[in-house]
């Protein structure tokens, strides 16, 4: 929304000391957010009054001629297009350097081989009207050299707030509210303009007609006043009407829409004018089902019941509060025409003005809940403005006004000492009573309480508790104001939460010894990469309003983000190692409440941890994959496992071959893999890349309840170690060869693997495994008995996976 | 036997002399000394002796052993020594290399953040990321209709409940995790929720519909606004190291009462005005208040005991001006030339 400096002073002194930059930085401090302050006159920089001294033929073009333009400090050349230019005019130059109103630079140019410093200006480029037939001729008062906004005498400095910082503030969506605030803050006066304008009177010339209203439902529309106003001639506003509605942003249209746009900009309260001879009595009521309505805008709409119109005994006329209908619209015949100044539900106007994507500056005043009262201020406004600007026209109606609303105006209790304790600083009752007063609230002391009273403007929803009169005192004392202390609490150790330091673990030991980068990818995928992913989205959580086609649906694996990644990293890097932790959603109902009941829950949640490896063939991927899975496992004191994973945990662009079922004791926590060549080609992956994703919550179960740490003495004993190496088929497993090893006797303690080798020498379809095997028992065992037991094992080697023992 | 060993003596000294390099040495060495080398053998052969005479001979022995012995150490030092000054070694060469990972940049400021508030005695916390549209908005005092709604761009998603509303969202702010705390902690509480949000927003080099927030919550008997401000300010001081220059205003959200903005002097401009700060001179960087009644009520704490602040950090922003990265679709890239870089 913008406000003009102009129009704000109508109703609040301004000191003449205080800048317009202070002005803004004054309200930022203590009402609302000003995100600009723009004088008009910097509309017309390097804009300047010249004089023709000559036209000359330009050489080269038959449409243009060349003028010498004395712009006092020196005379410039400037080619011109337009026909209406002669020595001896004054006209607005835009220098080098300027940037008019319609977007256009003014640059140094040749034309046509002529040099011209400059532009004459038209009056559309000047942005001052719509016609472009010739160049703007000043009159004999401009003075050469004199910028043009002096010219046109414009002084006018315009704020623009940010509306979302007055979402919860009705009052202060119009000059008049405004100023209320400012009087305030400045500790000035509201003027004369602002206290006639508070005490409406509506005053009826003739009471020719009757205007009748019925409001069906008062809930939906508290207040409806309405006046009859004939002798009305439709035609342009007068200018000081239009420049200030241009000022804040509006485009004049006709006398009585300007001037119910202008009480809209000056009160708040949103007006509407019916063309009388197209209305019949005025009905308040609920839209019937499918309902249609051709609103102003040209557009068939349809409605239903919970959208509430304007009608008549025949149709509907106006949607309530949001736009008018085209079939009562005021035009360049209307004559006599109905006045609205109503008040609508909130709720009500919220919901059609979504329903139907139309968002007036109407229905967002509505929206924010405005002051029943408004009505009568505004109506009483608009007739004397309307008489005013149409001499002619007068009100010959009764003041029809139906309401049925009820405001809670307090009194709200302000203690004193809690507002001091609330606020951590003392200011003096007599300060808290004056800024409220200033504010429109009434006081009512009784010594340790105040008894304010709402005002109305500030009832309908803005200010109910003493939190809110709180904000009121503290914001125009300032904040900044405040004496600043620390809390003074009870000393605690806070509370640690088991996911959140795993979290922070697994990032250190991933980015620290195993040397990966972390990314944080998106949450969302979209059906173009799952589906060459292979992966079935028919169950994916999908949002109902996406806003780009790769980000559709939630993600249910990390994996695919992270692929994007190596597509992303592929021409620059050998060997990309990253990882990530984040959510994944699943679509089936989670544990995490949904309500404060706690009976619903959310859509499962949960957050993984995905690492992709990618490189060469010859980088062995997947071997390093696991390598990280392992380091990072011995850092968390844990003991990982690989089994070979069913088509349950395989995902869909796996290579089948390469997919282990990654464990912790007999928890599955997730999975390893590579991803299958094809696959990979699909989405323009040159590299093998392998993938692990693991469950934090699946990972956290194995550390849960798990003691401290204990030290474990040296053994007393010395180890005996012997090394044992066989060829078995390939498709022995290691982790049973293991197992059995270490489940053999119980003085082996350890097995270690130390090498693989598959083909070769030890013939096709077979691989050569090496381990160092650790005898250890309570006592010094004797080589004789490590022998034996060494012995006793191989043949079980041999009977159990027909293993072929080679000799070291 | 004496005469014999003399010999060796001499043969080995005049030997040792000669040696030019530590491979001819360590020759010798074996040659005379190992298990093996004439000089053992000849010592070998005092064990036949018995008497004075191995008495006179060991003891000669022994002295000859140890002038070899020295000999030899100082020709090995001395071979070792002219090596050292002959060869050069260029120190400028690189060690043997160890690779580094990288934490993301958010991660990182994340982390400074959250040792600021754990000294302060604040609890970590973490909530849903698609989250219902009762604690996203309704707890907050943002009932369906609140005009509020449209200040925040939410993500809905495709589900509808009995009365035909979308009552899922991705959560459009950390605040949620404001009830979901107290309904499980109660009071008094102190917390920070670092985590995701997400707005529905068309992504250019300023706007992202994923990044991050911190949210803040301290509920206690007696605290104050004022409380609130001093901690905003330690916060900041905190943050950038340094004192910086705030300044408080109002703000409005639904789900504090009163509600401020802190503003901190630009730090890119210094508060001369640049495009950073939209020439004001002030970045928005923190918004905060006093938790609403209504809130407190939510999370079932008694605001006639309780008060409370609580507030958003806006962390990408201030991961952003922390290092000076002028483009926000970096967080989420991927891209390794950018994250290597922290």
């Amino acid at each position: 929304m913008y406000l003009s400096l102009n129009w704000l002073k109508d109703f609040v002194d301004i000191p003449k000391k205080i800048t317009p930059e202070e002005l803004g930085l004054k309200l930022t401090m203590h009402t609302v957010e000003i995100d600009s302050v723009q004088k008009q006159s910097d509309k017309y920089k390097n804009v300047i009054v010249g004089k023709i001294l000559e036209v000359n033929k330009h050489p080269n073009a038959d449409k243009l001629r060349l003028a010498k333009v004395d712009i006092k400090k020196e005379v410039l050349d400037i080619v011109c297009g337009a026909p209406n230019i002669e020595p001896g005019q004054l006209v607005p130059v835009a220098l080098v350097g300027a940037i008019l109103p319609n977007g256009l630079e003014i640059k140094e140019a040749e034309i046509r081989g002529q040099k011209s410093c400059g532009m004459l200006c038209a009056e559309d480029e000047l942005g001052l009207g719509e016609d472009h037939a010739g160049i703007l001729i000043l009159n004999e008062k401009s003075k050469i050299g004199q910028s043009f906004a002096e010219y046109l005498k414009i002084e006018d400095v315009i704020f623009e707030v940010d509306n979302k910082s007055i979402t919860n503030r009705p009052d202060l969506w119009s000059h008049y509210g405004m100023a209320r605030d400012i009087a305030t803050f400045l500790r000035t006066n509201t003027t004369k303009k602002f206290e006639q304008f508070s005490k409406p009177k509506i005053k009826v010339d003739a009471e020719k007609v009757k205007l009748e209203v019925t409001v069906e439902d008062f809930k939906l529309c508290p207040r409806y006043m309405g006046v009859v106003m004939e002798g009305i001639k439709i035609e342009s506003s007068p200018k000081w009407l239009q420049d200030r509605l241009i000022s804040v942003g509006v485009r004049p249209i006709n006398n009585i829409v300007d001037a119910t746009n202008y009480v809209m900009f000056e009160l708040g309260q949103p007006l509407h004018a019916f063309d009388q001879s197209l209305v019949g009595k005025i009905i308040v009521r609920r839209a019937k089902e499918k309902e249609e309505i051709e609103t102003l805008d040209g557009v068939k709409r349809q409605l239903d019941k919970n959208d509430l119109v304007i009608a008549d005994s025949k149709k509907a006329i106006a949607i309530a509060g949001v736009m008018g209908g085209a079939n009562s619209e005021i035009n360049d015949n209307t004559t006599t025409i109905i006045l609205e100044s109503a008040n609508f539900d909130f709720v009500s106007i919220r919901k059609t003005s979504q329903k139907l994507g139309l968002r007036s500056e109407a229905s967002m005043r509505f929206e924010k809940s405005l002051d029943p009262n408004l009505c009568e201020i505004a109506l009483s406004r608009a007739v004397n403005l309307i008489k005013e600007i149409c001499p002619k026209s007068k009100l010959v109606s009764n003041v029809a006004d139906e309401k049925n609303f009820n405001l809670n105006q307090g009194p709200i209790e302000l203690d004193l000492s809690w507002l001091n304790n609330f606020i951590g600083d003392v200011i003096k009752k007599e300060e808290v009573i004056d800024i409220l007063n200033r504010l429109g609230f009434s006081c009512e002391d009784k010594n340790e309480e105040i008894f304010v009273t709402v005002p109305t403007w500030r009832a309908t929803k803005d200010i109910s508790i003493r939190e809110d009169l709180a904000e009121e005192v503290a914001r125009i004392y300032g904040y900044d104001n405040l004496k600043l202390t620390m809390p003074q609490v009870a000393m605690s150790a806070p509370e640690t939460i088991p996911e959140k330091e795993l979290v922070d673990k697994i990032k250190n030991i991933l980015s620290g010894g195993a040397s990966l980068s972390e990314v944080y990818n998106y949450s969302f995928v979209g059906e173009e990469l799952l589906r060459k992913l292979n992966i079935d989205f028919s169950k994916h959580i999908r949002l109902a309003n996406p806003i780009a086609a790769q980000h559709t649906m939630l993600r249910q694996n990390l994996a695919p983000n992270l692929f994007l990644n190596i597509k992303t990293n592929q021409p620059r890097y050998d060997i990309v190692k990253i990882f990530e932790i984040g959510n994944v959603y699943l679509g089936m109902t989670g544990e995490i409440a949904k309500d404060g009941g706690g009976e619903e829950k959310l859509p499962y949640q949960e957050k993984r941890l995905g690492i992709v490896i990618a490189g060469g063939v010859k980088d062995n991927v997947f071997a390093k994959a696991k390598g990280v899975i392992e380091y990072l496992m011995a850092n968390l004191d844990l003991n990982v496992e690989y089994n070979v994973a069913g088509s349950e945990v395989t995902p869909p662009w796996a290579n089948k071959n390469k997919v282990a079922k990654i464990k912790i004791g007999q928890r599955v926590i997730g999975f390893a893999s590579v991803i299958d060549k094809k696959v990979a080609g699909g989405l323009g992956i040159k590299k093998e890349c392998a993938v692990v994703e693991v469950s934090l919550k699946e990972l956290l179960e194995t550390i849960k309840g798990r003691g401290d740490k204990r030290y474990k003495e040296f053994d007393k004993f010395p180890p005996v170690i012997r090394d044992l190496a066989f060829v078995v088929n390939e498709k022995v497993l290691y982790n049973d060869i293991k197992n059995e090893i270490i489940n053999f006797h119980e003085y082996i303690k350890e097995v270690e693997l130390f090498d693989v080798f598959q083909g070769g020498k030890v013939g096709e379809g077979n691989k050569n495994l090496a381990f160092h095997i650790i005898y250890q028992a309570d006592r010094t065992m004797t080589a004789k008995e490590v022998d034996d037991l060494q012995q006793k094992l191989i043949k079980k080697m041999e009977e159990k996976f027909e293993a072929k023992v080679r000799d070291f | 036997m004496k005469e014999q060993l003399i010999e060796i003596k001499k043969n080995i000294l005049d030997a040792l002399n000669d040696v030019k390099d530590l491979a001819f040495l360590e020759k010798l060495e074996k040659k005379y000394l190992g298990r093996k080398g004439e000089f053992t053998q000849a010592l070998r052969k005092l064990a036949q002796l018995s008497g004075e005479a191995k008495k006179e001979v060991g003891s000669l022995a022994n002295e000859i052993k140890k002038d070899i012995e020295k000999k030899f150490v100082e020709t090995r030092n001395n071979l070792e020594g002219k090596t050292d000054k002959k060869g050069f070694i260029d120190v400028t060469l690189p060690g043997e290399k160890i690779e580094r990972g990288h934490l993301h940049p958010i991660t990182l400021v994340q982390r400074e953040l959250e040792d600021i508030f754990k000294k302060m005695g604040f609890m970590f916390l973490d909530g849903p990321e698609l989250e219902s549209d009762y604690f996203c908005f309704e707890a907050l005092n943002i009932p369906y209709h609140h005009p509020a709604r449209d200040m925040q761009d939410t993500f809905y998603i495709d589900h509808k409940n009995e009365k035909g509303e979308f009552d899922l969202v991705m959560r459009t702010h950390t605040s949620p995790v404001q009830v979901r705390a107290m309904l499980k902690y109660g009071a008094p509480l102190r917390c920070i929720a670092p985590g995701r949000v997400y707005r529905c927003e068309a992504i250019d080099a300023c706007h992202e519909h994923t990044f991050d927030q911190m949210e803040g919550l301290m509920i206690d008997k007696n605290i104050s606004l004022d409380n609130l401000i001093a901690v905003m300010k330690e916060l900041i001081n905190g943050i950038f190291g340094r004192k910086i220059e705030t300044r408080v205003r109002p703000g409005y959200f639904p789900f504090v009462e009163p509600g401020i903005e802190l503003d901190i002097k630009c730090t890119i401009c210094g508060g001369t005005g640049c495009p950073s700060c939209k020439h004001s001179g002030w970045l928005e960087l923190l918004p905060a208040g006093m938790v609403h009644p209504n809130v407190l009520k939510y999370g079932g704490v008694d605001p006639n005991v309780y008060s409370g602040f609580a507030f958003g950090l806006g962390f990408t922003r201030l991961v952003m001006m922390r290092y000076g990265i002028g483009d926000i679709r970096f967080f989420n890239s991927g891209d390794l030339r950018f994250l290597e870089q922290f």
